[in-house]
C-alpha cells in the first residue's frame, strides 16, 4: 500500500492528480508520456518512499520510461513540479492551426526571416492529372510546381522508395518458389506421409523495409529551395514507413514528429516554431557530428542518408570529414542533393562541399522531376 | 507537494536489494536498484539501455543470483525468428519413432499422442522461461535491438500474456511469470509499443568512485593505488572524443591484464602497450597517441 508522505493532506488522490499534472507538463514539453505510463508511475509511487525526493525522481523516470536524451528536460520539470513549492506550470494555450489546407504553402522571405503563408485556393487550369511526361514539366523547378505536378512528383518518389527497398532481410520466410530448404517444415510435411519426404518446403529472404534519414539545411543560402525541401519530405514520409527528418543550420533539430503527412498545415506551423535560427548560417560538420553522436540507432545497414544542402559551411572542415566518414561506415547509401547543381555553371568548390564529396554515393541536383528520375536510375 | 529535499532515506526494500546485489558482486547505483525493485514489484519487464560494456547483461546475471534462480538467456541476432526463440519439435526423433512403430502392432491414436508429447518438444529459451516449475526464472533477452521489428512484435505478444500456443499441445500458460530483463545497445530504435510495456532504465558509464569499487570487486590482487589510477585514467579517456568509449568491461579487462603483468602502479609505457584492452577501434587507437596516453597517465597518477 502506498506510503504517503507525513504531510498527507493531498492524500493518494492528490498524488495521482499531481502526477497527472506533471505528465501533462511533460507532454507539453515534448516528452511522450502515455496513459499507461502514468498508471505505471502511480503504481511505482505506491511502492516508493515519498519522503525521499531522489528516489521519487528516479522511480518516476523509470516508470514513465523517459528516454535518455530527455533526462535534462525531465529533471527540470521534476524540480518545478515536485519541488518544495507548489508552483504549477502555467498551462500553455494549445497553438491554433488553420482548420484545413487551402492550397500550397508559401514560404516568403521578408528580409529578416522566412515566413509561412497560406494563400487562398487558386483555380486549377485544366492540366493533366497524374504524371505528365511533358519534358517542360519535368524540368520545371519544384518551387513553381502546381498541385498536380506535386502529385506526379509523389508518384516518382514512390518508385524511389521501392528502389530504396532493394536490400533483402536476413530473416527467412516460407516461400512457394525457390529458396533454401526449410527442414522444419519439410519434416513436418514428411510426418504426414510416415516420414517420407514427398516434397521439400523452402524459405527465402524477403525484401527489407527501407529506412531513410533526411537531413535538411535550413540556412539562409538555401532559402529559395525550401518549398522543395518540404514537398520532398512530405512525399517521402507518405511512401516510406520509416523516415526520420532533421533540420540543421547552426544546430540540429529533430523534426520528424512535427512533420505529419496527414496534417500538412499543422505540420508546417509546428516546423516553423521548432527549428531555431531558421535561415541563419550553417555549421554542417558540427550538425552532422551531432547527428552521428546523438542518434546512432537511426543509422543502420538499411539506412539511406539524404543530405540536402548547398555545402556552404561556416564551420570546421575536419569535423565534417570525420562525421561523413562515420556515416559512410554505417549507412547503406549516402545521397547528397545540392540545389545549386541545377545551374550548369556550378562547381562544387566550397571547402565544405569538396571535403564531403569523397564519402557520397550520389551527388546531384534535386530541384525537378528529371533530377529525381536520375537519382532513381542511380539507385537501380 | 511537500516533498522537502533531504538526504536519501530510500525504501528499505530497495536498500536491501542494493546491498544484496553488492554482495553478489554488482555495484548498483540507487536508480539501478530502484529499477530492479520496481520491475519485480510491478511485474513488468525491465528494458535496460546504455553504452556497450556498462554491465547491462551483468545486471541480469546478478539479479538471478540475488533471487537464487536460473538465468535463461535469449541472445538476439538479425534474422532470429519465433521458432528459434520458442520451441521446436524433435523431428528426427519423431520420425525414428514412426519407423520403429511401423513394425509393431500399434494404436495410431496412442502413437500420435506419443510423438507429440512433451519429450519430443525441444524447449527454446522463451518457452523454458514460461514452463519452469521451480519458481520464476530471470529471462534475459539480450541485445533486443539486433533482432528485427517482426521479432519485436512477436515478443510483445509473449511478454503481455506469458502464454504460448503450440498447435499440437494446446496453450501453455506460464507457471510463474519470469522476471524479464531486456537489454539494448541502441543500434536501432525500439518500437514504442515494446518500450511502453517495459520499465526503462538507462545505465550510464560509471563514475570514478563506482569504477574503483567495481575494479576491487572484480579483480582480485589489485592494489588500491592501481585501482584508483586505472579508474582516473578511464575517466580521462572517456572524456576524449572516441568512437567507442571503453566501458566498465574494458576497465576490468585492463586491470586484469595489468595484474597479470605484475604491475603495482600505472606506468606510461605499459599503458601504451596494453591500450588494445581499452580501445577497440583503429581510428580511436590512432587518435590516442603516445603523448595523449602519457598525459592521461600523468593525470591519473598525479597526487596519489
Amino acid at each position: 500500500m502506498p506510503r504517503v508522505a507525513a504531510d498527507a493532506d493531498p492524500g493518494t488522490a492528490g498524488i495521482v492528480a499531481h502526477l497527472a499534472a506533471f505528465a501533462g507538463a511533460m507532454r507539453r514539453h515534448g516528452i511522450r508520456v502515455g496513459l499507461s505510463d502514468e498508471i505505471d508511475a502511480a503504481e511505482a509511487l505506491g511502492r516508493l518512499d515519498l519522503l525521499d525526493r531522489a528516489e521519487v525522481r528516479c522511480g518516476l523516470r523509470i516508470a514513465l520510461k523517459v528516454p535518455h536524451d530527455a533526462w535534462a528536460e525531465f529533471t527540470r520539470l521534476f524540480e518545478q513540479h515536485w519541488g518544495g513549492s507548489s508552483a504549477h506550470d502555467v498551462p500553455i494555450a494549445p497553438p491554433t492551426y488553420a482548420s484545413a489546407l487551402r492550397g500550397p504553402l508559401q514560404w516568403r522571405w521578408d528580409g529578416t526571416r522566412v515566413r509561412l503563408e497560406l494563400p487562398e485556393p487558386e483555380p486549377q487550369p485544366g492540366a493533366d492529372p497524374g504524371y505528365s511526361a511533358n519534358p517542360m514539366l519535368r524540368q520545371k523547378p519544384f518551387d513553381e510546381a502546381s498541385a498536380h505536378e506535386i502529385a506526379a512528383i509523389e508518384k516518382l518518389l514512390q518508385r524511389l522508395a521501392l528502389r530504396l527497398a532493394a536490400r533483402r532481410s536476413r530473416r527467412l520466410v516460407p516461400t512457394p518458389g525457390h529458396g533454401i530448404v526449410d527442414l522444419r517444415r519439410s519434416f513436418r510435411h514428411a510426418l504426414a506421409s510416415q516420414g517420407d519426404f514427398l516434397r521439400l518446403a523452402r524459405r527465402t529472404r524477403p525484401r527489407d523495409q527501407p529506412r531513410v534519414v533526411l537531413l535538411y539545411d535550413t540556412s539562409g543560402s538555401m532559402d529559395p529551395h525550401v518549398r522543395f525541401h518540404l514537398s520532398f519530405a512530405f512525399a517521402l514520409r507518405r511512401v516510406i514507413r520509416s523516415v526520420e527528418i532533421f533540420a540543421f543550420n547552426t544546430s540540429l533539430t529533430r523534426v520528424t514528429r512535427a512533420v505529419d503527412p496527414g496534417r500538412l498545415t499543422r505540420s508546417v506551423a509546428r516546423l516553423a516554431a521548432t527549428v531555431p535560427d531558421w535561415s541563419g548560417g550553417t555549421r554542417i560538420g558540427a550538425c552532422l557530428a551531432d547527428f552521428v553522436a546523438t542518434h546512432p540507432h537511426l543509422i543502420g545497414r538499411e539506412t539511406t542518408i539524404v543530405v540536402v544542402s548547398d555545402g556552404l559551411d561556416l564551420g570546421d572542415t575536419a569535423q565534417l570529414v570525420a562525421a561523413m566518414r562515420a556515416l559512410r561506415e554505417r549507412a547503406r547509401t549516402i545521397v547528397w542533393l545540392n540545389p545549386l547543381l541545377a545551374d550548369s555553371r556550378y562547381e562544387p568548390s566550397a571547402a565544405g562541399m569538396r571535403s564531403a564529396l569523397p564519402f557520397v554515393d550520389y551527388f546531384g541536383p534535386a530541384h525537378n522531376v528529371e533530377s529525381i528520375e536520375r537519382l532513381l536510375r542511380f539507385l537501380r | 507537494m511537500g516533498l522537502a529535499p533531504r538526504l536519501p532515506i530510500m525504501n528499505p526494500e530497495i536498500k536491501a536489494l542494493q546491498a544484496a546485489m553488492e554482495r553478489a558482486g554488482y555495484i548498483a547505483e540507487p536508480d539501478i536498484a530502484t529499477g530492479a525493485f520496481l520491475a519485480a514489484e510491478l511485474g513488468k519487464p525491465l528494458l535496460v539501455e546504455g553504452e556497450a560494456g556498462v554491465g547491462k547483461t551483468e545486471l541480469a546475471k546478478v539479479i538471478a543470483r540475488v533471487r537464487q534462480t536460473e538465468l535463461i538467456r535469449l541472445q538476439c541476432y538479425e534474422g532470429l525468428d519465433a521458432n528459434t526463440a520458442l520451441y521446436e519439435w524433435n523431428y528426427q526423433r519423431q520420425i525414428l519413432r514412426l519407423r520403429i512403430a511401423e513394425r509393431e502392432v500399434h494404436d495410431p491414436q496412442a502413437l500420435e499422442e506419443m510423438i507429440f508429447g512433451r519429450e519430443y518438444l525441444l524447449e527454446r529459451p522463451l518457452l523454458r522461461a514460461i514452463t519452469r516449475r521451480e519458481g520464476p526464472a530471470v529471462l534475459l533477452i539480450d541485445e533486443i535491438d539486433r533482432a528485427d521489428d517482426a521479432f519485436e512484435a512477436f515478443l510483445l505478444e509473449v511478454l503481455s500474456d506469458f502464454q504460448v500456443s503450440v498447435p499440437e499441445l494446446g496453450t501453455i500458460k506460464a507457471q510463474h511469470i519470469p522476471w524479464v530483463i531486456l537489454t539494448s545497445n541502441r543500434t536501432r530504435e525500439l518500437g514504442d509499443a515494446l518500450r511502453r510495456r517495459c520499465l526503462y532504465l538507462y545505465v550510464e558509464l560509471p563514475g570514478l568512485e563506482k569504477e574503483v569499487r567495481v575494479l576491487h570487486g572484480k579483480v582480485p590482487g589489485l592494489n588500491d593505488r592501481l585501482a584508483l589510477a586505472i579508474a582516473r585514467f578511464m575517466q580521462g579517456l572517456r572524456k576524449r572524443d572516441l568512437r567507442k568509449a571503453p566501458g566498465i568491461a574494458e576497465s576490468i579487462d585492463w586491470a586484469q591484464a595489468l595484474v597479470r603483468l605484475h604491475q603495482d602502479h600505472l606506468d606510461a609505457s605499459v599503458a601504451r602497450a596494453t591500450l588494445g584492452c581499452l580501445l577497440k577501434d583503429e581510428h580511436d587507437l590512432r587518435s590516442t597517441g603516445e603523448q595523449v596516453v602519457d598525459e592521461l597517465v600523468a593525470h591519473a597518477t598525479g597526487g596519489s
